[in-house]
């Protein structure tokens, strides 16, 4: 690992994220209405694409993506999530979009190897 | 280490005096052309000599200056060139010198993999979580205030449970979910790009009337 010098390719860039995110919520879930039969297809749909888009920018990275996909029904709902690890060269992005049935919430954690 | 300061020190000079609102009487009959446009035109050597005679003569002034805004000027005083040089180097230690952070090199440990028995066990980490989050939210209420700070508090503390019993060398990542107990529907996935032999997750639910939480423990070996 000596010979690997961190760059400016090599860091957790928050917004490039964001955009992949965001990318792969819109084709999986779009306009559609909330039906609990295909809520499993959704989120396995957000989160393989969402790694694939993330494999390929090529980074030394080992991702973690977490996709929660509820139902609007005027319930409350509260999300953290706390990381031991290396400030400087890991990140995390999480997205939260909705439409008017269903709220989706998207995590991307990075971790440098 | 005399000739650094000044070779520093002169180019923002020039570049502060040539800025600087001190209507030098030979500036101003150039027109506002560039100060420094050096030999272009005829009959501009002399200007020029007399000029630099005067950016000399200006430069302890507009250091002097620069001193003061920086907060270790020792009042107005317009020294010469010699004595400048020994004022730089004091003012200059009277600068705030930051320093340099080391950085500590760490040694290679030409370790690739966690050692035999000393893997992420999600067996435990996730029984160590039921059991926390049983013990944390049996008695609790749903609350829209309340609820932001509980999330946050039991993320912490299921952080910390979970480092006592993952081994070393073991990035965490830690996920909490807490909702209220609506009649609705919800699905929490999760995908990771990592290497199976040595990274894995651990995963707990708890329910009662009013609320429910899911807690996600993550954990990456670190090269």
């Amino acid at each position: 690992m000596d010979e690997f010098q961190p760059g400016e390719e090599t860091s957790f860039v928050v917004d490039e994220v964001s955009a992949i995110i965001k990318e792969a919520i819109e084709s999986a879930i779009g306009g559609n209405t909330y039906q609990h039969s295909k809520v499993n297809q959704w989120t396995t749909s957000v989160v393989e694409q969402t790694l694939s888009q993330l494999t390929k920018l090529g980074k030394p990275f080992k991702y973690i993506v977490t996709c929660v996909i509820m139902q609007k029904n005027g319930a409350g709902l509260h999300t953290a999530s706390s990381c031991f690890w290396d400030n400087s060269s890991d990140g995390t992005c999480t997205v939260r979009w909705e439409n008017k049935t269903v709220y989706c919430i998207v995590s991307a954690f990075g971790l440098a190897i | 280490m005399a000739e650094q300061p000044s070779a520093e020190v002169s180019v923002p000079a020039q570049a502060i005096a040539a800025g600087s609102t001190e209507a030098h009487p030979l500036r101003t009959t150039r027109r506002g052309s560039q100060p420094f446009a050096r030999g272009t035109e005829e009959g501009k050597p002399p200007l020029l000599l007399s000029r630099r005679s005067s950016i000399l003569s200006t430069l302890p002034a507009a250091l002097a200056s620069r001193r003061s805004s920086l907060g270790a000027a020792p009042g107005g005083r317009r020294p010469s060139i010699g004595p400048w040089m020994l004022h730089s180097r004091v003012s200059f230690s009277g600068l705030p010198l930051f320093q340099p952070i080391l950085k500590t090199r760490l040694e290679n440990t030409y370790r690739i993999g966690p050692d035999e028995g000393c893997k992420f066990n999600a067996g435990r980490v996730q029984r160590v979580l039921e059991g926390a989050l049983t013990g944390a939210l049996e008695t609790m209420v749903y609350t829209p205030q309340g609820s932001a700070l509980l999330a946050q508090n039991l993320v912490e503390m299921l952080q910390s449970r979970a480092k006592e019993v993952v081994p070393p060398r073991y990035k965490l990542v830690c996920h909490v979910l807490l909702g209220q107990q609506a009649q609705q529907s919800l699905l929490v996935a999760s995908q990771a790009l990592w290497d199976p032999k040595s990274d894995s997750f651990a995963s707990a639910t708890f329910s009662n009337a009013s609320l429910f939480a899911v807690a996600t423990v993550h954990g990456v070996y670190f090269e």
